[in-house]
């Protein structure tokens, strides 16, 4: 704390730097510190109230060091061994002092309270601020509100506590009913899409499994329709076959019987035709058309010649009959003998017969 | 001394475009009588407040027995916009409960909300289609829509509406298909859904092709694909898309067209065993399924089956597949390639 003031009139003040620190607080108790470690400790503070450098007071009695003196080598050096016995005697004393015996093994020593009631140990000395503070200094006072003078009469009215309203106490309710009904409803809704999403989800797997199963019973129909319309179509096929090989059958039989009865047939409508005179010789064709009517005719002539020819006999014959008739009536009637006459008519009468029958037979 | 501090007890909850719902029981009787009242703002707040009281599934029977779905009806045709599209979306909320589907056929509700296809208002008419395709998902629903004659409207409907729609669209015809095709045949969905089939958004290209699918499960339908040259495109988006549910829905529409002769020799001529051959080891087990079907109805056809002959093994390696229905499609499969007669 001995710093010398700097010689004045140098022309330069005295400066002091240092960097700003926290005052350090005086121990509530004493500490045992190793005596070694104690110049590591940041020197205190000087408290300038009792710094000689401070001029305090008035400047009579100042006491200033003589600026030009420098300090006398000797007297420094003789100062300093004073310090240095001083602080040799105090540790010389501090290593005197009684000191409790050292721990057993495995053991060691720690404080402890031994007062009656237990208090709380704290290294803070108890402390209180008080301070006052001036009010800033105003060159005239603020000037005052214009409030007109008062009419009328005053009218007052009590308040007390939580009568008015109060806007951030009063939105309060209005805001939690305003923001829970809106959630409410909004988680609602959310649970309906939600709900309706789950549906669709459900649905949609749904659906996947149907179509297939949907497409896969009309393919196995569809394969069905197509082996059934194949089987019937071969059965058609069979059954046409068989058809095909009856008729075959059929006509083969009819062939063979209509050979056979074509085999005959040939001659014997040539025979019905040549018996029917379909087949004719030209010669005796006209033969019998040409010759035989004519010589049917001729001889028609012939005979009808040979008939008048008859008649005329005939009528010859009569004549010479009825005329020898009327020659025997006349000769019996001369007799009128009945016995004669009937004799000569039953002789007379087969008399003609031989007659014709020789004409005849002389025409043929 | 009265405190206006109401801390201890929460207020109510007040919001100028809603209905108070009453207490307890008493809600939906009230919602009911405000729903058919003669004043608009009335109407509209009510109908505001029930949309969002029957999300929660507890009330939603309370409300079939109180006769919402009678009010709602009669809403449908209301002048007012808020009302329409609120009823309509009320009406989708209900149907997405078994017990509100079968009110909505007892009430015969599906007419009136069909007329609202015609809607100025987007948003009254996709909430319209998202009721029917609700209802759609049962089969009692879907023969519903059919008895109604709504095929022909809907597939109309597929060539004008905004794409949001057409989805919803597609799905209502998937169900409704299940019930019957010959309607949505004879009104040519098949060419439409044909041309579906190259729209830019994968989910209707998958949609598209899973409606093939359904459209030609009678031989009809099938005839008709084949006519329509939906093959070739079919095929087209096995090689190139790279949407799973694009390629699961086309593989899935090729094994159902496949069945018939005619089909199968349509696909062969596209190609389609090389690009079917190459989805046997998709990642997508839908995906692996439709293709070794498609496959196997492939392999019946002569022609086929000497193509395949040389993919026999990869088939083969896919009857260790992790899940079952792709390990008996796979034995199947190798079962009728590797058929001799």
């Amino acid at each position: 704390m001995a710093a010398v003031l700097p010689p004045k009139g140098d022309g330069g003040t005295y400066t002091f730097a240092s960097q700003p620190r926290a005052v350090q607080e005086r121990k509530k108790y004493r500490e045992t510190r190793d005596p070694l470690i104690q110049n590591d400790v940041p020197s205190q503070y000087g408290n300038i109230m009792y710094d000689r450098r401070i001029v305090r007071g008035n400047t009579y009695a100042q006491h200033t060091l003589p600026a030009s003196a420098q300090p006398d080598p000797i007297e420094i050096q003789r100062q300093q061994e004073n310090k240095r016995r001083a602080m040799a005697r105090k540790r010389a004393k501090e290593q005197l002092r009684p000191r409790s015996p050292e721990a057993v093994e495995g053991r060691k020593h720690i404080d402890v309270q031994t007062e009656l009631y237990l208090e709380e140990l704290s290294d803070r000395v108890e402390e209180a601020d008080v301070d006052c503070q001036t009010d800033a200094f105003l060159d005239r006072p603020p000037s005052p509100l214009f409030i007109p003078a008062k009419t009328g009469k005053d009218v007052a009215t009590q308040i007390l506590e939580g009568d008015l309203f109060d806007f951030d106490i009063e939105v309060k309710p209005i805001l939690e009913v305003l923001v829970g009904k809106t959630v409410e409803q909004a988680l609602l809704e959310v649970m309906e899409e939600e709900e309706l999403s789950n549906l669709r989800q459900q649905q949609r797997a749904f659906e996947e499994l149907r179509n297939a199963e949907l497409v896969e019973q009309q393919r196995l129909e569809e394969q069905e329709r197509r082996h059934r319309e194949e089987k019937e179509r071969r059965m058609k096929q069979q059954h046409e076959v068989l058809k095909k090989e009856k008729e075959t059958a059929e006509k083969i039989a009819a062939r063979a019987f209509a050979q056979s009865y074509l085999a005959d047939l040939v001659p014997s409508v040539f025979g019905t035709l040549a018996d029917n005179g379909y087949f004719y010789d030209p010669v005796e064709r006209d033969v019998e058309q040409g010759f035989m009517p004519w010589l049917m005719e001729q001889v028609e002539i012939q005979l009808e010649k040979s008939e008048l020819g008859r008649m005329v006999l005939d009528g010859i014959i009569r004549e010479v009959t009825s005329n020898r008739l009327d020659l025997y009536s006349t000769a019996e009637d001369k007799a009128s003998s009945t016995t004669q006459a009937k004799s000569n008519t039953e002789n007379a009468a087969p008399e003609p017969s031989p007659d014709t029958t020789t004409v005849s037979k002389f025409i043929y | 001394m009265a405190f206006t501090r109401i801390s201890a007890k929460y207020p109510p909850q007040i919001d100028p475009t809603r209905t108070p719902l009453a207490y307890g029981a008493r809600a939906i009787p009230r919602l009911n009588r405000e729903l058919n009242d003669e004043t608009l703002l009335t109407r509209q707040r009510a109908v505001m407040s029930l949309c969002d009281y029957l999300h929660d599934p507890e009330h939603i029977a309370t409300a079939l027995r109180e006769g919402i779905v009678e009010s709602l009806k009669n809403l449908l045709s209301d002048p007012d916009i808020t009302v329409r599209q609120k009823s309509t979306e009320c009406l989708f909320v209900i149907a997405g409960h078994a017990i509100g589907r079968d009110a909505f056929i007892d009430h015969e509700i599906i007419k009136p909300v069909s007329n609202l296809f015609n809607d100025s208002e987007d948003i009254a008419r996709q909430n319209a289609h998202k009721a029917l395709e609700m209802i759609a998902e049962t089969p009692n629903g879907a023969e519903g829509i059919v008895t109604c004659e709504l095929i022909p409207t809907l597939v109309d409907k597929l060539k004008t509406e905004h794409d949001e729609i057409k989805v919803l669209i597609l799905d209502t015809l998937h169900y409704c298909m299940r019930v019957d095709t010959s309607k949505a045949l004879s009104s040519g969905a098949m060419k439409i859904f044909t041309s579906l089939l190259s729209h830019e958004l994968p989910i209707i290209r998958s949609k598209a092709a899973r409606d093939i699918m359904d459209l030609s499960v009678p031989l009809a339908g099938k005839d008709k694909a084949v006519e329509e040259g939906s093959v070739p495109v079919l095929v087209d988006l096995l090689v190139k898309d790279d949407s799973p549910d694009v390629i699961a829905n086309s593989a899935g529409a090729i094994m159902t067209i496949t069945i018939t002769t005619k089909g199968k020799y349509t696909a062969i001529n596209c190609n389609a065993i090389e690009a079917l051959v190459k989805l046997v080891n998709h990642q997508s087990s839908e995906v692996r399924l439709n293709a070794l079907k498609a496959l196997t109805c492939l392999s019946e056809a002569p022609e086929g089956r000497d193509v395949l002959l040389l993919f026999v093994d990869s088939i083969k390696e896919r009857t260790e597949d992790s899940v079952p229905a792709v390990v008996n499609a796979a034995k199947i499969a190798v079962k009728v390639i590797t058929w001799k007669p």
